[in-house]
């Protein structure tokens, strides 16, 4: 218990250190677009091919559990929408995002803590936690929104592709379905989860690999560290928050 | 000048650096001697700041630095140089952004006056036809001269150096310590060099510093130190059969 108050203090501490003005606005400017690219832009690939299968399966199961004459078949665009909307886009996003890019934050501080290059950013008079986590958090928190959009469109289009090839659902009904009774609040709702998630992923993960002590093992074991703490605060947050939001 | 004064340091309880106090004085290069793990590295780091210490007093001039804010300590970093045990040098940037880093942090400098400078600073440590090498695609010496460059950049008043030679062969040690004595006078800084290399105490040891589990046990210039008779001095200068060989002949 002691330890685990020592560590929710220290990572309190952190952000607070990581929250200083910053030296040099220009420099950071650059920083957060390389981290856009490096953290954002680079997982699109992965997102995009991860929704598009999780939307054709939540179709098809959605499908074959509603076999029954006195459901309407447009209620399976309905519920994959909803699905993908509420839950899969922006939790099963953030999950797989704590898997890529936690571990490559806490693996990538890591490193330069053990190879003494954050000390070489602190010896020349630069706050170190601003310099190399508040990009990363400001860029996510831009980034990851787009990304959670992403999936949402690409889970929905995958559904209606694997509905429509295999015959459960006509391409009309699954656009008539996607349309029915829509509420433009899931979508705030689903961006409210995604910067919520973003932040746990970068400042958790930043915080792991921030505190490394040791050799490459140790630097192993922060990035698993990482996604697992990570993921575990995702899934408490999305209780937390739908109940707030949802309730 | 910077002085440390009755500083004490432990990790888990157990001490590592006991009342230690020692003075370097400017112009010179000062060096650190003792074991591994005797507390060199500690005692290097506490100096500079990057390990707080538990009592004591650490001055730079007349500022007491241990004292200071964030801010504070920032301005007397500025002035301050240092060349890590593996370089330090960052990954992601090429050898010429490494040592342009420093400048694009805190000076307005255009471009081209940075280019120049760090064009400067690469040929002083004679780095050519490096700049877009990345840190990965150096050698261990020329990484060493490439973090010498950076520690530079910004015309340091004092320059800290962690075991510069761990790591090069002979050659290029003795290269990397003519380097450091070079630049120290060239510049009058006020240089503290790390090593267990009794070459480089023969070298530029100007003022020597012996320190033992934590302890300063000797202190004197390198014409001193092949003569003392500090019992655990003589038997760390003397620990390889070539220096016991010369002593023997030297009796």
């Amino acid at each position: 218990m002691i330890r685990f108050l020592n560590q929710f203090g220290k990572y309190f501490l952190l952000l607070g250190k990581v929250f200083s003005k910053p030296e040099k606005t220009i420099i950071y400017y650059k920083q957060t677009m390389s981290e856009m690219v490096y953290l954002g832009f680079n997982s699109v690939g992965i997102i995009t091919i991860i929704s598009f299968f999780m939307g054709a399966v939540i179709t098809l199961q959605t499908a074959y559990n509603t076999e029954n004459p006195i459901y309407p078949t447009y209620l399976i665009g309905l519920g994959c929408r909803d699905s993908i909307i509420l839950e899969f886009s922006s939790t099963i996003t953030a999950l797989i995002l704590a898997g890529k890019v936690g571990s490559n934050i806490a693996s990538e501080i890591g490193t330069m803590r053990i190879t003494e290059q954050i000390d070489a950013l602190e010896m020349m008079g630069i706050n170190s936690a601003t310099y190399l986590i508040l990009p990363k958090i400001i860029a996510t928190l831009i980034f990851n929104p787009l990304l959670t959009l992403i999936s949402i469109i690409v889970g929905i289009v995958g559904g209606g592709i694997a509905g429509t090839l295999t015959g459960v659902i006509t391409p009309e009904d699954f656009i008539y379905g996607i349309q029915y009774a829509f509420i433009p609040y899931y979508i705030t709702y689903s961006m409210i989860k995604t910067l919520f998630f973003a932040f746990i992923i970068t400042t958790v993960s930043s915080f792991q690999g921030y505190y490394v002590n040791g050799g490459s093992l140790e630097v192993g074991r922060a990035s698993t560290r990482a996604v697992v703490y990570s993921s575990v605060l995702i899934l408490l947050f999305n209780v937390i928050l739908t109940q707030l939001l949802l309730s | 000048m910077i002085k440390a004064q009755n500083i004490d340091l432990s990790f888990n309880g157990k001490k590592v650096l006991d009342n230690v106090s020692v003075t370097f004085e400017p112009g010179k290069t000062n060096l650190i001697i003792g074991r591994s793990g005797s507390g060199k590295t500690v005692l290097l780091k506490s100096i500079v700041g990057l390990h707080n210490i538990e009592s004591g007093e650490i001055w730079f001039e007349d500022i007491l630095f241990n004292k200071l804010d964030f801010a504070g300590k920032t301005e007397i970093r500025k002035k301050m140089g240092m060349l890590f045990q593996g370089s330090a040098l960052f990954d992601s940037l090429t050898t010429e952004q490494n040592v342009r880093f420093p400048l694009d942090m805190f000076t307005g400098m255009s471009l081209e006056e940075k280019t120049e400078r760090v064009n400067f600073c690469l040929n002083r440590v004679n780095i050519t036809n490096s700049n877009k090498l990345y840190p990965a695609e150096l050698s261990g010496g020329m990484k060493k001269r490439v973090a010498i460059a950076r520690a530079i950049a910004l015309n340091p008043k004092y320059l800290f150096c962690d075991e510069p030679n761990s790591g090069l062969d002979p050659l290029t040690a003795i290269l990397i310590d003519e380097l450091i004595r070079e630049i120290t006078e060239e510049y009058q800084m006020t240089t503290v060099v790390n090593t267990h290399d009794m070459n480089s105490v023969m070298e530029i040891g100007e003022k020597i510093v012996f320190i033992n589990e934590g302890i300063i046990c000797w202190e004197g210039s390198k014409n001193e130190i092949l003569n003392s008779d500090c019992k655990i001095l003589n038997d760390f200068v003397f620990a390889n059969s070539l220096a016991k060989q010369l002593r023997k002949s030297h009796e």
